[in-house]
């Protein structure tokens, strides 16, 4: 059922991109399938692997190694980013590959990033896609903060919540350096990343008081910034209840420790069709529609367009 | 605005409306209360677990704070008063007591006076907010009979149902121990041990509820046997 907010929604270009801290958690997965959806509801949408260092979105796809990827951009072997688009078999979804052959590729510098980015916004989709890279690079961050939606991904473990947040924290610090430009304060927001730092700088909240007391305007700024900031939130492999509520908690402790409103777009629950699919290299939604997994995607889909998320009425 | 978590407010803190009815508040007590548990795998990482300690008794806090009538309303009172310090925009009443008054419980005459005095909504709140932190009733209820622990269940506006769903206790047994239905009632350490869970849920002395009931339990035990 598509209704008129649907509508609406689907009618502008957008650049999602997808991060989670942690490797290995489902990113490429969730950006492949959630594209594939995107396209079956009739829209232009193109996939863009960002994970310049270990790229394998082309896989879950089911496409093999592309002859042209990012990195014959990146080192201007083409002159335009339309020359590395890549049709699939799937009707109005395109790829670009990430980079594969070149060591620097994984690292590009600031012209390549900036030049990468620009290109980005002039592409002509109704969907832009971005699949990031593990870790809490300066070039994963600024993918992520280019978006218009950021989504984290995380396991119901400790170790990638842990990444999770370790990842929307320096998310928002990298963009807080984006909008001061005192350079003292700079050296603050560097100084508080460090978790054990001399000033006493735990939380969002202290840093914007030592701020406001260097310069009250930019303090309040900050402030501005932190409620603007609204990264989403999936929970993939979910097995029980209590891994659903995981992400409710992380909304919640998120609010209450950073400030940072996180909204939850839903879950995904664990099935053996998903690790199935990649081994036969056919995408999830493709092979197994009617599978749970699939269905928990339709309904994140559902909830980006509709700019919703998910209700505590899912618990009871 | 942005607020630190000590200065969230109780309705903040358990993130429900300050309109929301007791029946909301105890439902995300027991949701607010499991999220921030000190094993909670969402929040090991951000949490010390000073301060995760400090957070669960906060939210104990906040919970008897709301849902007894007359702390919420002394509550609301002094959230007022601060907010009107603050120039912020006011707290809006909570909607008048769903529940049915309960009938007094059997008192010992003298906290009688006291408790109604306690119950005086507006005199002095602003400035003292809850007095008494731990619990505020049981020290008044000279012995804890079934029909006092209804009393003192209805008084927090909670069902039979809700008592059952916090306790894991079955309801057919809470409502044996409130109807003292002595020879219903399972073997003596069962009941002990439902006993002082059920005191805990309403926020009671576990040890004195237990005794107080143990000895009336044995009483009619005792005369059976004769």
């Amino acid at each position: 059922m598509i209704d008129s907010t649907l509508q609406d929604a689907l009618r502008k270009k957008e650049i999602w991109a997808i991060g989670g801290g942690k490797g290995g958690i489902g990113k490429s997965l969730l950006t492949g399938n959630i594209g594939i959806y995107l396209a079956r509801l009739k829209k232009r949408v193109l996939l863009v692997d960002a994970d310049l260092g270990g790229a394998n979105l082309h896989t879950t796809l089911g496409i093999g190694v592309p002859d042209v990827t990012l990195s014959d951009f990146l080192n201007r072997r083409v002159d335009s980013i339309q020359d590395v688009i890549i049709k699939t078999s799937i009707p109005n979804l395109s790829l670009i590959s990430g980079a594969q052959d070149f060591l620097d590729a994984a690292n590009p510098n600031f012209a390549q990033k900036t030049r990468l980015l620009r290109h980005l916004e002039t592409l002509d989709a109704d969907y832009v896609l971005l699949d990031l890279g593990a870790g809490t690079s300066f070039n994963i961050l600024d993918f992520f903060l280019f978006s218009d939606h950021g989504i984290l991904v995380v396991l119901p473990e400790p170790t990638a919540i842990e990444n999770a947040y370790r990842f929307i924290k320096s998310a928002f610090y990298r963009r807080f350096k984006r909008v001061v430009t005192n350079q003292g304060i700079k050296d603050l927001i560097d100084a508080a990343m460090d978790q054990k730092n001399s000033m006493g700088i735990r939380t969002p909240y202290d840093l914007i008081e030592h701020v406001k007391h260097v310069e009250q305007e930019v303090g309040e700024i900050l402030e501005l910034e932190i409620m603007k900031f609204k990264p989403k939130l999936i929970v993939n492999q979910v097995r029980t209840k209590n891994d659903i509520q995981i992400g409710f908690a992380m909304k919640s402790a998120c609010q209450k420790y950073f400030g940072i409103n996180l909204e939850y777009l839903g879950y995904v629950e664990y099935d053996d069709c998903v690790w199935q699919s990649i081994r036969s290299k056919r995408p999830l939604t493709v092979e197994y529609p009617y599978s749970r997994p699939s269905r928990c995607i339709e309904r994140i889909v559902h909830n980006l367009l509709k700019k919703e998320q998910l209700s505590l009425s899912v618990l009871y | 605005m942005i607020k630190k978590i000590e200065n969230l407010n109780y309705y903040e803190l358990l993130e429900v409306s300050p309109r929301a009815t007791k029946q909301e508040i105890h439902k995300a007590y027991e949701r607010i209360r499991r999220v921030y548990e000190p094993n909670s795998i969402a929040l090991y990482s951000l949490f010390t677990p000073e301060e995760s300690a400090a957070m669960h008794r906060r939210i104990e806090e906040a919970y008897r704070t709301l849902v007894y009538e007359d702390n919420r309303k002394r509550y609301d009172a002094s959230l007022r008063a601060r907010n009107r310090l603050e120039g912020e925009p006011e707290v809006s009443p909570p909607p008048p007591n769903i529940m049915p008054d309960a009938v007094q419980p059997a008192y010992s005459q003298s906290s009688e006076s006291h408790y109604i005095k306690n119950a005086e909504p507006d005199s002095q709140v602003a400035t003292e907010h809850r007095q008494d932190k731990t619990s505020p009733v049981d020290s008044l209820v000279a012995e804890f009979t079934g029909p006092a622990i209804k009393i003192l269940r209805e008084q927090r506006g909670l069902t039979i149902r809700n008592i059952a769903d916090i306790t894991k206790v079955g309801s057919r047994y809470l409502e044996y121990i409130e109807a003292e239905c002595f020879n219903k009632l399972p073997p003596r350490p069962y009941l002990r041990g439902f006993l002082a869970i059920y005191a805990k849920a309403l926020g009671c002395n576990p040890e004195r509820m237990t005794n107080d009931f143990m000895k009336r339990y044995d009483a009619t035990q005792q005369q059976k046997l004769k």
